[in-house]
């Protein structure tokens, strides 16, 4: 098992295999950064683009990118729809935080539950094979979905960073989430800033689910489970830190991933839960790596650390 | 003319009220008398569904049959059908019910975890309990009111492991198994079958059942290089197991249970499937007179393969059974009890089903033979069949 090629198949295999995750724990954690909410709602999102994109490809017989458009177009709404209509009258009653989280939390359970109804139990994927073509590549088996994986949420990422630094759009967003109230004086709409994240974390769902989905099978009670990962990687990243949440469910896919070379598959999943239960209590603000302290110049005069007296 | 068109009517509407009474004469019979209840407990939704459905809709034909026969000396069968997610906590609750508020003397159920868990409620109401598909091998220590009328692991678990070593000549197997009452007995019935065989098992490893990602496992699986892959899973994980393992570059032959002899399977993994080995517990299309004919009632009613056509065969006998049972108990002039039906049960011992052909019920082990197939040009193809 310490074979290298065995260690750089498990390093591949687990950043495919996170690819979805990193995009549904950028998408949670673009949310709770700019509305300061924990979005479980965003479970119920999830559903509805997997669903959508399932109903448009097998039922109505429509090719992968109207399914694609379809799935996130519906998120997007769903996502916007609970703002205008949910999150936005609960703001303007002041409702407390377990409010909000009890809100989105029911909001979830409420969508999984009509999905259930309208599709079943039966774990369904997008396509009716889950199979891909594989490339041997220096030995490393590298499938087709794999490249699709990497390429989505590389591509998706990167259009995000993008946006959020250079898009006018995006700077109201990082401009209300620092600070709504202000940003409103400069003329900013927090609930405008509040709609587009949620369009921007549909969509992002959208491409999760789709990679998800093609590979194996969903049910509407898959979500929970999955939100619970974005949770995680928000959690292990930083509040407030989307990317860094985005590496840290990496991260956790990789350790899981390799894991297996020192514990049984059957304990795989106890490693997620661990690590829930150990950042809530030991790093509930996420894990900070230190920085690096900025030497003072040997000629510069010496940094004053405290106020002077009289 | 209008007398005669009169009498006309009248002698068509008497011919055809006297066809319909007799077509309904022994239906009718079946309706005149109290019920008596049958209690089904399967999955109807969750992840398990997929089977669970299509064994209450097979059991709802097999009642039907049984009633349009004239019932059970003139008591319709009634099934009582509570859906249990294959959940063990959801089987507790539906046996209690049948047992405590439905004051059902029998039931049928399924899936291993849940077969087990619903045994103590079993033995304490004193209920019979009839197992059909789960075939976790410690089913047959249950205790009194539990039997099953599937036979175990031991049957088609040793028999594939001892065809791997004898006729494929594997010599090295791995062993991946769910982590739960399905795998684990089977699993290392599989294990210690091949190894007394002369077999090595070169890795045996347990997945969680939630989980969905297996390459680490199956790289594992790729480092200990073994000849033949044994997947003991259920309906959800088997495939996924399958497709990661040739995504991975593993050509392995792969071998499973009961659970993989299922179309939708073959859909999912396409060429990948070749070779694929799988149990039968019943009878195929070459063995059985009655099979043709069932299939196309069911692709007449449901319009679509059966998922896991053995099982249906299977749950369409055993209430076929349980209505012998029944017919046995009132025959002597006794109330249909947990304890009375039991009796039958051990004193009937042989059953000739129309889709599984004789059912010998040994105590709380059957003895059927074992039926191989392998995917060929992504069909289900007979293997062997092994006494």
């Amino acid at each position: 098992m310490t074979d290298p090629i065995v260690l750089l198949q498990i390093l591949w295999t687990g950043a495919v295999t996170a690819s979805s995750y990193v995009l549904l724990t950028v998408a949670f954690s673009l949310t709770q950064k700019v509305t300061g909410l924990w979005n479980f709602a965003q479970a119920g999102t999830m559903g509805i683009a997997f669903y959508t994109m399932h109903f448009v490809l097998n039922d109505l017989g429509q090719p992968l990118l109207v399914a694609l458009l379809a799935g996130g177009a519906l998120a997007a709404i769903t996502g916007m729809a609970t703002e205008a209509w949910g999150l936005d009258v609960l703001r303007a009653r002041r409702s407390g935080n377990l409010t909000f989280f009890i809100f989105t939390l029911i909001l979830a359970e409420l969508v999984i539950y009509i999905l259930t109804l309208l599709f079943g139990t039966e774990p369904q994927t997008l396509f009716p094979s889950i199979m891909s073509p594989v490339h041997i590549v220096g030995g490393i088996a590298v499938s087709n979905w794999d490249l699709r994986a990497v390429c989505i949420s590389v591509a998706a990422l990167v259009a995000l960073q993008l946006f959020l630094r250079f898009g006018k759009e995006g700077q109201f967003l990082i401009a209300v989430a620092d600070n709504a109230k202000l940003a409103e004086l400069y003329g900013i709409s927090a609930r405008r800033a509040y709609c587009v994240t949620a369009a921007i974390a549909g969509v992002l769902i959208t491409l999760a689910m789709y990679l998800l989905g093609a590979r194996s099978g969903i049910t509407p009670n898959s979500a929970m489970e999955l939100i619970l990962t974005a949770v995680i990687g928000t959690l292990l990243g930083g509040m407030g830190r989307v990317f860094m949440g985005g590496l840290a469910s990496l991260v956790l896919a990789l350790i899981t991933s390799y894991s297996v070379l020192v514990i049984g598959s059957r304990w795989q999943n106890l490693l997620t839960y661990g690590f829930l239960f150990v950042t809530i209590v030991l790093f509930p603000n996420g894990i900070h790596l230190p920085r690096r302290r900025i030497r003072a110049p040997v000629s510069a005069a010496p940094v004053r650390t405290a106020p002077q007296e009289g | 003319m209008r007398r005669h068109s009169i009498a006309r009517r009248t002698l068509l509407q008497g011919t055809g009220g006297l066809a319909l009474t007799g077509a309904f004469a022994r239906r009718g019979m079946a309706q005149g008398k109290e019920p008596l209840k049958l209690g089904i407990t399967e999955p109807l939704t969750g992840s398990e569904a997929g089977y669970g459905a299509d064994f209450v809709t097979v059991m709802r034909m097999a009642a039907k049959d049984v009633n349009d026969a004239g019932g059970i000396n003139g008591h319709p069968l009634e099934l009582v059908v509570i859906d249990t997610q294959a959940s063990p906590q959801l089987g507790i609750n539906a046996a209690n019910r049948l047992a405590t508020i439905d004051k059902i003397p029998m039931f049928i159920t399924a899936w291993s975890a849940v077969v087990k868990a619903q045994a103590p409620v079993a033995n304490r109401e004193k209920v019979l309990e009839l197992s059909v598909g789960a075939n976790a091998p410690d089913i047959a220590k249950l205790g009194d009111y539990v039997y099953t009328l599937f036979p175990l692991a031991e049957v088609d678990i040793t028999a594939l492991a001892k065809y791997t070593y004898a006729k494929l000549e594997k010599r090295r197997a791995a062993v991946a198994y769910i982590n739960n009452e399905t795998g684990i007995d089977a699993a290392k019935l599989y294990k210690a079958t091949f190894e007394e065989a002369g077999g090595e098992v070169v890795l045996f490893e347990a997945y969680d059942p939630k989980a969905t990602e297996f390459s680490g496992m199956l790289l594992k699986l790729r480092a200990a290089n073994p000849d033949m892959v044994h997947v003991h899973g259920l309906l959800i994980d088997t495939p996924l197991v399958i497709a990661q393992m040739r995504q991975l570059g593993l050509t392995q032959r792969v071998s499973s249970y009961s659970v993989g002899y299922n179309p939708k399977l073959l859909a999912q993994l396409g060429p990948a499937a070749e070779g694929f080995i799988v149990t039968s517990l019943a009878p195929g299309l070459d063995d059985n007179k009655n099979l043709p004919a069932f299939l196309e009632r069911w692709n007449a009613e449901v319009k679509r393969p059966p998922n896991g056509l053995p099982y249906l065969q299977y749950n369409y006998d055993s209430v076929l059974i349980a209505a012998k049972l029944y017919k046995y108990v009132l025959d002597k002039g006794q109330e249909p009890t947990g304890d009375t039906l039991r009796d039958a049960l051990l004193a009937v011992r042989e059953f000739d089903g129309p889709l599984t052909g004789k059912t010998v019920v040994d105590g709380h082990h059957v003895k059927k033979p074992v039926y191989l197939l392998t995917v060929e040009n992504g069909k289900f193809v007979p293997m062997a069949k092994l006494e």
